[in-house]
């Protein structure tokens, strides 16, 4: 077991899949977000997709190869001290990994389900980890408009987390936070929820985007690329001028002006 | 029909004990509380003594629509039971003249059953009856329990926490008399009003006397102000089948 | 065009979305009823009531046999007769057996989903029975010819213009939009049923074992009047309904109460041991006890014991963006809704395959599972049907392999770098994939990146190396 007590902290940042394939900028900006604040990132090469899609769908077994996988990529370097955390910007795939991961192999598999639990004792979500772990307030990041918030649904109510994206976008220059009617409310994405149930998956996502407009952000934050994804897809279509981003590109976003 | 009446029995009950018995839980969330206290903790509350618990009783019961009244003691409550009889009658019939008209008749619990003595002979001498039915299964006692605009009862108990009452049926004491009418008064002493209704409960749980209480009596009913309903449009409308008013006539009778 | 809801899902979905109408209506319902819900939970310990209320429920659940067994005794000794039903068929019979018996020509009933269940008035009309609904809601659904929509609130679907004519056509009351002045119309209507009816039916809130009382809770006063009037009284109870003792009872009364409506107490907490006494001037000269299983067994045999917590509240179904948006017909012939009636529905006696679209009419927001009054997981529940609607091949052989395929590929690196890469490479055209056609309908699809975040990580440390030696 390397004795990592006085080391820099040594992340192992798991970029989820659909940042992989569809958002690399968010991958960037969380690791370049991690490594301004001391942190070492590596990128565990080997890593593909937590399962959720399929779990969700209810595809156990599928579900359950997938986090096998998982396991097999980031487990031993949890179990030899390599690192001291997993950090993903998304609250959905932490929330699989720490909450669902354990009953997955709850009947099938005492080994793996006990490096699951061992893992999701050290698994975050990015700005939980900037925030609780690393006492960041402000990432020096500026924006000059007006920013909304949306919790996604996985961060909130199942990882409680929701001070700290708060806090880190108080801290934005020039912005002003707004306050965005119903942002609890779900907006609509659910996974296999947007293609099985698409009609009632748009007609949540409308409402949202209404609640945008009456907020009159310029841009909505949230943690998760696939609500995004979602109400950007809304958004642009019906000709909204308020934009959804992901909460690390923003956080990271420094005029040329910031010391880097 | 079902041939033989035990076999459903024993059959369902087999099912649930062969599930329970099992290796595995009957629940998927086992994270969840599982032994709960013996006696839960109350909702609500109220603090004070017998005139502040009194005020929260009243408070609480106007909150939700109903009305109150405190007098002094007995006489004053049986003289002001007298006026809004009167009163109502005479918005009933829009008819002012108090002298010669009719008998007005209530609907109500006999006089033992309530808290304020001699009751029934102080009424009749200001024109109120008071109709005790005997059986309302018969229908002419029916039909004219049915028409009556008022109703009278007591209480077995109060509760400041929700400004609610509670009745028994039993002798003398119809479920009729605090439901048909649309108008119900009801007399209540401080000496019966209790801070809450789990602290009440858990007097008569102490005395040994909440089974029986329960079981004697065919019905009791907890009533928490007039009948409502909100089912047209979110839209609150009193008297929905229950009584539109409900009244309490809150008396000392601690002295 | 209102939502049929014996129709195919898709259709009963697709009705619901372009009701304007209904749809206004369910959004100031459910945002009225869940602020109620809001304040009157805040007023006290909340975390408190929930942790009892669960606890309390758990252990009903726990010890379900034994209290039943106790309610059954219970109910016997203070003059009930009590019958065991093990399907709706069988309750049923037991009904119209009663019914016949005492030769019933009309009856009134309380609001009961159970009674919904198990189909209860069909099966009293086609027997030549007249029943009427004297819930308000229920009255006028029933006169509309309608199941209810919500389990507390069943007419929370129309608004006044449509009861008003429901009104006139069927009662002939002058037209009014007067909320007051319906209420009053039904009153009196009403009124003449519940004095003349032989047989008064309710179901059961809650069944105290320890003394063997059925508790119904009401505003109106209907429950009062149905389990007192009339000459014969039944009560149906699904097992689950109950619990220990009374102060477990006056536990559940105020988180349904508060929950359902955001009332502290409902007006009326009806507890009714046994049939009137000698000496009682009213109630009914009997009393019948209808203990019923239809699927609740069979819910706690498969696991899904979380199910048979519910209080009936409603709290779920007021909080849930996708209820919200459909309603309750939208879930089918169904009297549950909501997301308890996407777990409750598949469960009892309802068809896996009848209902395989509910546990997926969910974006597992969680809303649900943070009101519940006695903390079922419902999101947990969703789940595990799903799967189950996935194991029993219920879902359909496209999805399956498409999964499938998709599951196999993304758990290999190898594969799953070259997916990507060629999505990446498809960029736009990846929108012609038949998944993603779907999505396109309503909005606009994000390119594939051309190269992937793994791709750019290893150019960056490339970089780096090439940038430390140089």
């Amino acid at each position: 077991m390397k004795d990592r007590s006085t080391a820099r902290p040594r992340v192992a940042l798991f970029v989820t899949c659909m940042v992989d394939s569809l958002y690399p900028g968010v991958g960037i900006a969380a690791a370049q977000l991690l490594e301004r604040h001391g942190v070492d990132v590596i990128f565990p090469t080997r890593q593909t997709c937590c399962g959720q899609p399929a779990y969700n769908a209810g595809y156990r077994k599928d579900a359950r190869a997938m986090a096998r996988h998982f396991i097999d990529v980031f487990w031993p370097l949890v179990d030899d001290g390599s690192i001291d955390a997993i950090v993903a910007p998304s609250g959905s795939c932490v929330a699989m990994v720490k909450l669902q991961y354990p009953i997955l192999f709850e009947l099938s598999d005492e080994e793996y389900r006990r490096r699951a639990v061992q893992l999701g004792e050290v698994t975050y979500e990015l700005t939980q980890y900037l925030v609780d772990f690393l006492g960041v307030c402000d990432t020096g990041a500026r924006f000059s408009g007006r920013v909304a918030y949306h919790p996604s649904c996985h961060l909130l109510r199942e990882l409680k987390i929701d001070a700290q994206p708060r806090r880190l976008l108080a801290a934005l220059r020039d912005a002003e936070i707004v306050e965005l009617p119903g942002a609890d409310e779900c907006c609509g994405f659910g996974g296999l929820f947007a293609l099985k149930n698409a009609d009632i998956s748009t007609a949540m996502g409308r409402r949202k985007a209404r609640n945008l407009k009456a907020s009159k952000a310029d841009i909505v934050a949230m943690n998760d690329v696939s609500c995004m994804t979602h109400l950007n897809g809304i958004l642009e279509r019906e000709g909204y001028s308020c934009r959804a981003v992901h909460i690390a590109e923003l956080l990271n976003e420094r005029s040329a002006g910031d010391a880097g | 029909m079902i041939d033989d009446p035990l076999e459903a029995r024993d059959q369902i009950l087999a099912r649930l004990r062969r599930a329970l018995s099992g290796a595995r839980s009957v629940f998927r969330d086992r994270s969840g509380p599982s032994t709960p206290p013996a006696t839960p903790t109350a909702v609500t509350r109220a603090d004070g003594d017998r005139r502040s618990l009194a005020k929260a009783f009243g408070t609480k019961l106007a909150e939700v629509s109903g009305s109150y009244e405190f007098l002094e003691d007995a006489a004053e409550a049986s003289e002001r039971l007298v006026q809004l009889a009167r009163a109502w009658s005479a918005d009933d019939d829009g008819d002012t003249e108090a002298d010669d008209a009719p008998a007005i008749e209530v609907l109500s619990w006999a006089p033992l059953a309530l808290p304020i003595e001699n009751l029934g002979p102080r009424l009749k001498e200001s024109g109120i009856s008071l109709f005790v039915p005997e059986d309302l299964h018969d229908e002419s006692t029916r039909a004219r329990a049915a028409r009556a605009t008022v109703g009278l009862t007591g209480a077995e108990a109060a509760f400041a926490g929700t400004g609610s009452i509670v009745v028994a049926s039993g002798r003398g004491k119809s479920r009729a008399a605090s439901l048909l009418p649309l108008r119900h008064i009801v007399l209540v002493p401080m000496s019966r009003i209790h801070p809450t209704l789990e602290a009440w409960l858990s007097n008569l749980r102490r005395e040994q006397a909440l089974g029986s209480f329960l079981r004697v009596s065919g019905q009791i009913v907890f009533i928490t102000g007039p009948s409502k309903s909100a089912d047209i449009e979110l839209d609150l409308t009193l008297g929905v089948h229950g009584p539109r008013l409900v009244h309490a006539l809150i008396f000392d009778d601690t002295w | 065009m209102p939502v049929d809801a014996a129709a195919p899902y898709r259709t009963r979905v697709r009705q619901a979305l372009a009701d304007d109408g209904l749809r206004a209506a369910l959004d100031r319902a459910t945002e009225h009823l869940s602020g109620r819900r809001a304040k009157a939970m805040a007023e006290i310990d909340a975390r408190r009531l929930r942790d009892e209320a669960g606890a309390v429920r758990r252990y009903a659940i726990e010890h379900l046999p034994d209290l039943l067994e106790q309610l059954e005794s219970n109910l016997i000794a203070n003059g009930c007769q009590v019958h065991w039903a093990r399907d709706a068929s069988e309750a049923l019979g037991v009904v119209l057996e009663i019914a016949r018996a005492h030769h019933i020509g009309d009856v009134v009933k309380s609001k009961s989903m159970t009674t919904e269940e198990i189909g209860l008035n069909d099966a009293l009309e086609r027997s030549g029975i007249d029943v009427v609904e004297t819930d308000l809601g229920e009255f006028i659904v029933q006169l509309a010819g309608e199941p209810p929509s919500h389990i507390i609130a069943p007419v929370i679907h129309k608004r006044v213009e449509d009861i008003a004519e429901i009104f006139r056509r069927r009662l002939d009351t002058p037209h009014t939009t007067d909320p007051a002045e319906l209420c009053a119309a039904a009153r009196r209507e009403l009124r003449n049923e519940f004095l003349n009816a032989d047989l008064g039916v309710s179901g059961c809130n809650f069944a105290i074992a320890e003394t063997g009382t059925i508790c119904v809770v009401t505003n109106e006063g209907n429950g009062r009047m149905v389990t007192s009037l009339p000459r014969v009284y039944i009560a149906i109870a699904g097992i689950e309904k109950v619990v220990r003792s009374a102060e477990d009872a006056v536990l559940l009364w105020q988180a349904a109460s508060r929950n359902a409506t955001g009332q502290a107490v409902s007006v009326y907490f009806s507890l009714t041991s046994g049939p009137r006494r000698r000496g009682d001037s009213d109630g009914p000269e009997e009393m019948h006890v209808i203990l019923l299983d239809n699927g609740r067994s069979r819910i706690l045999e498969r696991g899904y014991g979380d199910a048979a917590l519910c209080i009936r509240c409603g709290a779920c179904i007021n909080i849930c963006p996708v209820y919200r948006e459909i309603g309750g017909h939208a879930y089918g012939r169904t009297p549950y809704s909501g997301p308890i009636g996407a777990v409750l529905t598949p469960l009892l006696d309802y068809d896996i395959h009848a209902a395989r679209d509910l546990p997926f009419a969910s974006s597992l927001c969680g809303a649900c599972r943070d009101v519940c009054p006695v903390k079922i997981d419902l999101p947990r529940l969703l789940l595990d049907l799903r799967s189950v609607v996935v194991e029993r091949k219920v879902s359909t052989l496209g999805e399956r392999a498409t999964l499938r395929a998709y599951a196999t590929a993304m758990r290999q690196p190898a594969p799953y770098r070259v997916l990507v890469r060629l999505a990446g490479w498809l960029g736009p055209l990846t929108g012609l994939l038949p998944p993603l056609r779907t999505w396109r309908r309503s909005r606009s699809l994000p390119r594939f990146a051309r190269k992937r975040f793994g791709a750019l990580w290893h150019e960056r440390a490339r970089g780096d190396d090439e940038s430390t030696a140089g």
